[in-house]
């Protein structure tokens, strides 16, 4: 039943033209992101971009535009099912709340694969047309696959807050403000005003939900030969050099939060009535 | 879970629901039988919706119980849910999916095929319209496309709230065809509404209810077969007055040069001598058939502001100029 359910979902996916707004939105800023690399490649050898080098480009902060696009669309997609009353008629017509609940978590790892494979591809394919391939170099490895790894755990991140956001609200507009509101400024806001009056709580605010999937976002820190690079261009160039920490306490954090945002979601769904 | 034919596909035992400080059912009992069209009448806010969530399983219960197909458990009233169709208060789907594509949401967790969509698509005669967006769709069209996702997977048990809810009077039509044609099909349909004569023309049994609280149940033919007289007198105003005294009067209406009259005895003959003893003498005296609307007025005690909307007319239906002259004790 929740194939059935997820089927549904995907349905109402193909359909909706947000999806495909926000996918042709996100696929545009990420062609004229990465075409400035690609042209300027093309004039300048000491320029390159070239895979796999390129991925440390790809797979960058600009990323993070598919997440607030993935995550804008699991808001769309679950808060509008209140509105509608098509949350309710889904159950009526023979889904368990459980089931209902199962097919919209299943959403939130495919749109943030969605997202992510998007910028992949676009930005894969474009470093691509200049790579060698008979130089044998490895394409896409470990270290990118760490990266991704972490960069899909920090965009399922944002998107259980979404879903969070969405079930507490039930409604587009307000859960979509709410959402962004705490994304952008919210979570620093609440952080840094309460650890003014309790300091001694800074060490665990630290670990805030935002603040947490984010530590996963910076591809530098699955590229040793990337960071060392980084190291000593920042000790030649006499700039601090970046101190990145463990990954094993960030993974565990957002694994966490994610985990405790979509079992409050379910509470939250569960306890009120349709 | 039993599915013997004799047990009621509907019971429920002191059902309550309350909202803080608001009661929107109060310990209501009813059963539903198998095969019967069962009109669940009641002015706006009486808890008829609320008791339809309450059985749909989208309202959690706050007292009482009850069961579906013979099943009270988790587990079992699950499974009856599989076996209903049902749709509740305005027709609830997505505006940006196509007729056909909300029916194909509902065929995905029914688990039903194209083949059952076109099926139920020619019932409610959309299937030329099905590839046009819903929120494209008439009120008109939008009720018919809810009626043709309750049949899908040919549920036994159909639930409708408000079906002809907005509709013009041909619309009401249609819907009442279907209806008429799904309950002659032997489906057991639980109908509500607050249009009286919808539910009168429609169906079989009857439960009223009001302020969450059943008033009065019974079949169709039973709350209108009470004995209810018309009289008519030089004196309008001296008949009515004598009427109050009259002790097997339950209650009197003023309906245009005459007043209309439930005797609890259906004697006639003994309210002719009666008034005749106080100098009352009838120019007119006849049984005449009484309407669900009589029938409800009685039951909830309302009144031309706040009866409910009834368009239709009807032998020894209330018009505009009636006035009601309250019970009679």
């Amino acid at each position: 039943m929740i194939a059935a359910a997820f089927r549904g979902e995907m349905r109402k996916l193909w359909k909706r033209p947000a999806t495909w707004v926000t996918l042709g939105l996100f696929g545009l800023i990420t062609l004229t992101d990465l075409v400035g690399p690609y042209r300027d490649a093309r004039k300048n050898p000491d320029a390159p971009f070239l895979l796999p080098d390129a991925w440390s480009q790809i797979l960058g902060e600009e990323i993070t535009v598919g997440f607030i696009f993935s995550s804008v669309l699991v808001i769309l997609l679950v808060a509008a099912e209140f509105s509608w009353r098509t949350a309710r008629q889904n159950v009526i017509d023979g889904l368990s709340k459980t089931q209902w609940y199962s097919a919209k978590l299943l959403l939130l790892p495919f749109l943030t694969a969605l997202f992510l494979a998007l910028r992949v591809v676009v930005g894969g394919l474009l470093a691509l047309a200049g790579t060698d391939l008979s130089a044998g170099a490895t394409l896409f490895g470990t270290v990118q696959l760490s990266a991704l790894g972490g960069m899909f755990l920090t965009g399922l991140g944002y998107c259980s807050l979404a879903l969070f956001a969405a079930l507490a609200i039930r409604s587009s507009g307000p859960a979509m403000a709410l959402w962004f509101a705490w994304f952008a400024f919210g979570e620093r806001l609440v952080v840094g005003g309460v650890g003014k009056v309790f300091e001694g709580l800074r060490p665990v605010l630290r670990w805030a939900p935002v603040m947490t999937f984010d530590r996963l976002r910076d591809y530098i820190q699955y590229d040793p030969e990337a960071l060392r690079k980084v190291a000593e261009w920042a000790v030649e160039n006499e700039q601090p050099v970046p101190e990145l920490e463990a990954l094993g306490p960030a993974i565990a954090g957002s694994i966490g939060w994610i985990a405790g945002l979509t079992l409050l979601g379910w509470l939250w769904y569960r306890r009120r009535n349709l | 879970m039993t599915s013997a034919s004799d047990t009621p596909i509907i019971q429920t035992f002191g059902l309550g629901k309350r909202y803080r400080k608001t009661t929107a059912v109060d310990g209501i009992s009813f059963q539903v039988e198998a095969g019967q069209v069962f009109g669940f009448l009641g002015p706006n806010g009486a808890g008829k919706t609320t008791t339809i969530g309450l059985l749909l399983g989208i309202i959690t219960p706050t007292a009482g119980r009850f069961e579906l197909f013979g099943g009270a458990t988790a587990a079992e009233l699950h499974a009856a849910r599989q076996r209903i169709g049902a749709t509740l208060e305005t027709p609830n789907f997505y505006p940006y999916l196509s007729g056909r594509d909300n029916l194909r949401i509902v065929a995905n967790v029914k688990g039903r095929d194209g083949a059952e969509i076109d099926r139920v698509l020619d019932l409610v005669g959309l299937r030329r319209r099905a590839r046009q967006k819903f929120k494209a769709y008439s009120l008109g069209m939008k009720q018919r496309l809810a009626l043709a996702a309750t049949m899908l997977g040919d549920p036994e048990l159909i639930i409708l709230d408000e079906p002809a809810n907005g509709l013009d009077p041909e619309g009401m039509r249609e819907i009442r065809e279907i209806i008429r044609d799904l309950g002659e099909r032997g489906k057991t349909i639980f109908l509500s509404s607050h249009l009286l004569s919808e539910v009168e023309r429609t169906c079989t049994h009857v439960a009223i209810i009001q302020n969450g609280r059943i008033v009065r149940q019974d079949s169709v033919a039973d709350v209108t077969s009470h004995g209810v007289a018309g009289l008519r007198a030089a004196d309008l105003e001296g008949l009515a007055a004598a009427v109050r005294e009259y002790p097997a009067a339950r209650w009197a209406s003023r309906r245009g040069d005459r007043l209309v009259v439930e005797l609890t005895d259906g004697d006639l003959s003994g309210l002719n001598a009666w008034l005749a003893g106080r100098g009352i003498h009838l120019s007119h005296l006849a049984l005449e058939a009484r309407s669900l609307e009589d029938v409800f007025m009685e039951a909830t005690g309302a009144t031309p502001a706040n009866r409910p909307a009834d368009p239709g007319t009807q032998p020894g239906r209330s018009a505009p100029g009636d006035h009601r002259m309250g019970e009679v004790p």
